[in-house]
C-alpha cells in the first residue's frame, strides 16, 4: 500500500513539476523580501523518523544537520576531503599507531554547564561501538574497553590494528554528549553551536545560537530546520519565499531556475553514486571478463544525461571518486562495444546470458538508470529483464543479497565503504570481493605512517579495485541545493562536510 | 440488554476486532525496524541483537497482549525508529491533521449536498455534468487533485502558496492561506465521492409519492429538499460522515506530504514504510476509534427513538 502510494505521489510529482513548469512564477516569488536574522533550512528527511539519539541511525540529512547544530565532533571533513579539528584539537599517535592520544579543547561546555571533558568524548565514543548495527559499524576499528582517559582534556584510543587514519575515522559522527546519558528520547545537553528549543512542534526544530560556543560566532541568531520528505515540496518552499535553503532539490527543477537572479543553484560534485553491483561469486560474473565487457558496453555520457540530467560527471569506475586519496590519473574509461563483445565470446558467452536486474525508486532516477543500462547492455548481448523492487524493503531484501542490483553511496569516504562492504567475509560484503591479498596490503597501507607514502598504497588498491572488482561506477551526480540569494556560509563538500551550516547567513 | 449497554458492547466489540486486524497486518509487513536500522549493512548476529532488545522476537500473542495492555493504560509505548514517546508523536501532529480533516469536512459537506442534489434533482441540463464531476471527481488520486490545483491556484494564478511550511510553533490555523490548497485536495474527492454514494438515495426518496405530492403541490424546491428528502437520508449521510471522518484522521498523507506539512497521516504512512510498528498500530488504532465513535453516534438518535417506542 505505501508503496503504491510513494510510486503514485511521486508521479504527480512530475506531473506537479511539469504543470509549474509551464507557468510563470509562483506567488510570493521574490525569496529577498523578508530580510530576517532566522535562517529557515527544508533539508531532506521526515519528520516522523526525527530521531534524537545522536549515535544510531541518522535516517535524514536533516537528522545529521540537527546533531551538528546541537553537538560538538571530534573531527570535521573539510570541502577538500581532508581532515579538519573541531572539538579534537589534536591526534598522535605512537610508534606502533595503535595507541593514539586525542586532545579535546578545555573551553567547550554542555548547554548544562558543565565543561565537555575527555571521559565525555570517550563515554560518546563507546556508545556509538555499543550501537554498531545502527552506525555501519563505524567505531569498528577501535579496542573501546582498552582505551582510556588520561585527563580532562586527554584520551588515549587504542586501535585494534595499526591505523593511521584515526583523524578521518573520527570525522563527522562522533557526537559528544555527556558521559552517563541514557535517556534520549530527548535531546541530552549538547555544546554546539546552536541549542534546539521544543517552539517548533512536529513542523520544524528551532535552534537557537550558543553564545557561550568555543567556535567563531554563528552570524545566524537562529536557525529553523525542517524535514520535508519530498524534493519537490522543499524546490518549492524556496521558491515560494517560505525557507531560505532547500537541501536535494531535482535536476528537472534545477534546470528551470538557471536564469532566475534571486536563488542560486549550489552545486556539490560527486555527492552521489548509483553502483552497479555485480556479485562475483555469482555466475555469470564470477568470471572477470564478464565485469570488463560490462563496465566497457555502459555508455556513461548517456546515462549521466539521461539519470541525472548532465549534473554532475562521467564515472570511471572508482568506487570513491571525491575521496583525497582516490586516484585521479587514470584514463577515463569509454564504450568500446567491439572489445566488450570479445570479452564475452572468450566468457563463453557469445550467446548472450539471461539477467535480472534490480532496482528501486527509493532514489530519484534509479529505476530509469537500471533500464537505460539494461538497453546498453543488450548491446554485448545481455538479455536484461529489469526488476523494480518495494523501496521501504530494499535495503534489506536487495542490497549484500540478490547478484546484481543498482546501489546507493552517498559522500562516503573510500575506507568507510571498505569497513562496510570490501571487507572478505562481511555479510554486507555486496560484491562478495574476496582478495586476500588486497586485503592484507590495506592492512599495509593503513600502518604506514607517512601520508604520501600511505595515500599512494590507498590510490593503488582503489585502482585494483577498480579493475578486478564488482562495481561499475558509470556516473556521479551533483547534489542541487537551491539557496536565496543573499544567503551564504553554506559548507562545501558531500556528506558529512555539507552537514554543518553554523555559519549560515542572510546578510550576503 | 437496554440500548445503551448493548451499543457499548458493540463499540468495545469493533475496537477489540479493529486492534487484532490492525495488529495482524502490521505483523504480516515483510521486514522489521531492525532491518531499517541496520540500514541493510549491520550483519545477522547484531541484527539478532537489536530484534531482541525491541522486543520483536517474541511471540506474537505476547507482544499483542503488551500492546493492548500499554493502549489501555495510556502508555502506547515508543517509537522503534526514533525511540521517542508514542504519545508525544501523535500529540505534536493532532493539531495539523485535525485542522485539516474538519476544514476538508465543512468544506465537502455543502459541495457534497450540491453535487448529489444536481446529479439526482438538478435542472436537467445540469444533471449530466453533475453526474460526470462525480464520477470524475470520486475516481481522481489525491495526488492528482493537488497537481491540478497547484497548476492553476498557485502557479497560473498566484493566489496560494504551492507549499505550506507551516510557521513554528504556531497552530496550524494561523495561517490560513496556506491551508487552502491542502484542504481543498482532501475536500474535492471527498466530496464527489459522498454525492456518489448518497446521489442514489436522494433518486430513491425524491421518487416517492409524498415526494412528488409536495412537488405537484407547488412547495418551493428548497422546503422539499429540507422537509421531506434530508430526514430520509440523514442516517445514511451521517454514517458517510463518520466514516470519512475517520479516514481523514489517518488518510491525510498525501496531502501532508505532497505540501510539507507534519502529520498525522505523514507519520503513519512514514511508520509503515520504517515498520515502526507500535506507531502504525497507535495511529491505526485512533482512526479506528474515530470511525467506531462516529457510527455510534450515528445510530444513536434511531435507536433512542425505537427503545422510546412501546
Amino acid at each position: 500500500m505505501h508503496t503504491q502510494l510513494r510510486r503514485r505521489s511521486a508521479a504527480v510529482v512530475t506531473a506537479v513539476a511539469l504543470l509549474a513548469g509551464c507557468s510563470a512564477t509562483a506567488p510570493g516569488a521574490s525569496p529577498a523580501a523578508t530580510g530576517t536574522a532566522t535562517v529557515r533550512y527544508a533539508a531532506p528527511g521526515s519528520p516522523s523518523n526525527a530521531v534524537t539519539d545522536p549515535h544510531g541511525l541518522l535516517p535524514g540529512e536533516s537528522d545529521v544537520v540537527r546533531m551538528a547544530l546541537t553537538y560538538d565532533v571530534l573531527t570535521v571533513p573539510g570541502a577538500d576531503g581532508t581532515t579538519k579539528p573541531r572539538l579534537a584539537t589534536g591526534w598522535r599517535p605512537d610508534a606502533t599507531l595503535t595507541r593514539w592520544r586525542i586532545t579535546i579543547r578545555g573551553d567547550a561546555t554542555f548547554s548544562d554547564g558543565r565543561p565537555v571533558k575527555a571521559a565525555d568524548a570517550l563515554f560518546s565514543l563507546r556508545r556509538m561501538g555499543k550501537k554498531a548495527a545502527e552506525n555501519f559499524g563505524r567505531m569498528a576499528m577501535f579496542d573501546l574497553d582498552a582505551s582510556a582517559t588520561i585527563d580532562d582534556t586527554t584520551f588515549e584510543l587504542v586501535t585494534r590494528k595499526p591505523y593511521a587514519e584515526v583523524g578521518k575515522a573520527l570525522e563527522g559522527a562522533t557526537f559528544v554528549v555527556p558521559e552517563g546519558s541514557d535517556d534520549f528520547g530527548k535531546p541530552v545537553p549538547g555544546s554546539g553551536p546552536f541549542r534546539p528549543t521544543d517552539k517548533g512542534g512536529a513542523q520544524a526544530v528551532v535552534f537557537e545560537r550558543n553564545d557561550d560556543w568555543w567556535g567563531p560566532e554563528p552570524p545566524a541568531r537562529t536557525i529553523e530546520v525542517r524535514a520535508v520528505p519530498d524534493p519537490q515540496a522543499r524546490a518549492q518552499a524556496l521558491l515560494s519565499g517560505q525557507v531560505d535553503l532547500a537541501g536535494g532539490v531535482p535536476a528537472t527543477l534545477a534546470k528551470q531556475q538557471e536564469g532566475n537572479s534571486a536563488v542560486r543553484l549550489l552545486r556539490r560534485p560527486g555527492a552521489t553514486l548509483y553502483p552497479l553491483v555485480m556479485r562475483m561469486d555469482t555466475k555469470p560474473f564470477d568470471d572477470l571478463r564478464v565485469r570488463r565487457a560490462v563496465r566497457l558496453a555502459l555508455d556513461r555520457q548517456q546515462l549521466l544525461d539521461t539519470v541525472f540530467l548532465g549534473y554532475g560527471e562521467v564515472g570511471n569506475d572508482l568506487i570513491t571518486p571525491k575521496d583525497p586519496t582516490s586516484p585521479a590519473t587514470l584514463q577515463q574509461r569509454t564504450r568500446d562495444l567491439a572489445q566488450a563483445r570479445k570479452l564475452m565470446s572468450e566468457a563463453g558467452l557469445a550467446d548472450g546470458v539471461d539477467l535480472t536486474l534490480h532496482t528501486t525508486t527509493a532514489y530519484p532516477g534509479m529505476d530509469s538508470a537500471a533500464t537505460l543500462i539494461a538497453q546498453q547492455l543488450a548491446g554485448i548481448g545481455m538479455r536484461v529483464k529489469v526488476a523494480v523492487e518495494p523501496a521501504d524493503t530494499y535495503f534489506s531484501a536487495v542490497y549484500a543479497r540478490k547478484p546484481f542490483y543498482i546501489s546507493y553511496l552517498g559522500g562516503i569516504p573510500f575506507l568507510d565503504v571498505v569497513r562496510v562492504a570490501l571487507t572478505p567475509g562481511s555479510p554486507t560484503n555486496e560484491t562478495a570481493w574476496k582478495d586476500r591479498t588486497w586485503s592484507a596490503e590495506l592492512d599495509k597501507a593503513l600502518a604506514e605512517p607517512d601520508d604520501t607514502e600511505r595515500h599512494a598504497l590507498l590510490g593503488d588498491l582503489q585502482a585494483r579495485l577498480r579493475d578486478q572488482g564488482g562495481y561499475a561506477i558509470w556516473a556521479l551526480s551533483d547534489r542541487l541545493d537551491l539557496a536565496r540569494a543573499g544567503l551564504s556560509g553554506v559548507p562545501e563538500g558531500i556528506g558529512f562536510a555539507s552537514a554543518f551550516i553554523d555559519q549560515v547567513s542572510l546578510d550576503g | 440488554m437496554p440500548w445503551p449497554a448493548r451499543a457499548l458492547a458493540r463499540t468495545v466489540l469493533l475496537m477489540a476486532a479493529a486492534s487484532v486486524v490492525i495488529f495482524l497486518c502490521t505483523a504480516a509487513l515483510p521486514g522489521d525496524a531492525a532491518d531499517v536500522l541496520g540500514g541493510g549493512r549491520a550483519a545477522p548476529g547484531e541484527l539478532a541483537r537489536l530484534r531482541a532488545e525491541q522486543g520483536l522476537d517474541r511471540p506474537l500473542h505476547a507482544r499483542y497482549l503488551d500492546w493492548v495492555t500499554g493502549v489501555l493504560t495510556g502508555d502506547p509505548g515508543v517509537s522503534l525508529i526514533t525511540g521517542r514517546p508514542i504519545g508525544e508523536l501523535v500529540a505534536q501532529r493532532a493539531g495539523v491533521t485535525i485542522t485539516l480533516a474538519v476544514a476538508a469536512l465543512a468544506v465537502s459537506v455543502p459541495v457534497t449536498a450540491a453535487l448529489a442534489w444536481a446529479a439526482a434533482r438538478g435542472p436537467r441540463w445540469l444533471r449530466h455534468p453533475a453526474n460526470a464531476a462525480v464520477v470524475a471527481g470520486a475516481a481522481l488520486p489525491q495526488a492528482v487533485v493537488a497537481a491540478a490545483l497547484v497548476a492553476w491556484l498557485s502557479a497560473a494564478w498566484g493566489l496560494f502558496p504551492p507549499v505550506s511550511m507551516l510557521p513554528a510553533g504556531e497552530p496550524a490555523w494561523s495561517r490560513p492561506d496556506l491551508l487552502v490548497l491542502p484542504v481543498l485536495t482532501l475536500a474535492l474527492p471527498i466530496a464527489a465521492y459522498g454525492a456518489a454514494l448518497l446521489r442514489g438515495a436522494i433518486a430513491d426518496v425524491v421518487a416517492r409519492p409524498y415526494v412528488r405530492d409536495a412537488e405537484l403541490r407547488g412547495l418551493p424546491p428548497a422546503t422539499i429538499a429540507l422537509r421531506y428528502v434530508l430526514p430520509m437520508i440523514a442516517a445514511p449521510a451521517t454514517r458517510l460522515f463518520a466514516v470519512t471522518l475517520g479516514g481523514l484522521v489517518a488518510g491525510t498523507a498525501v496531502a501532508e506530504t505532497l505540501f510539507g506539512l507534519a502529520g498525522l497521516g505523514e507519520l503513519l504512512v512514514t511508520a509503515i514504510s520504517t515498520r515502526d510498528v507500535p506507531v502504525v498500530q497507535s495511529v491505526a488504532l485512533l482512526a479506528a476509534a474515530v470511525v467506531v465513535a462516529g457510527l455510534a453516534a450515528a445510530d444513536a438518535p434511531r435507536r433512542r427513538r425505537e427503545t422510546a417506542r412501546p
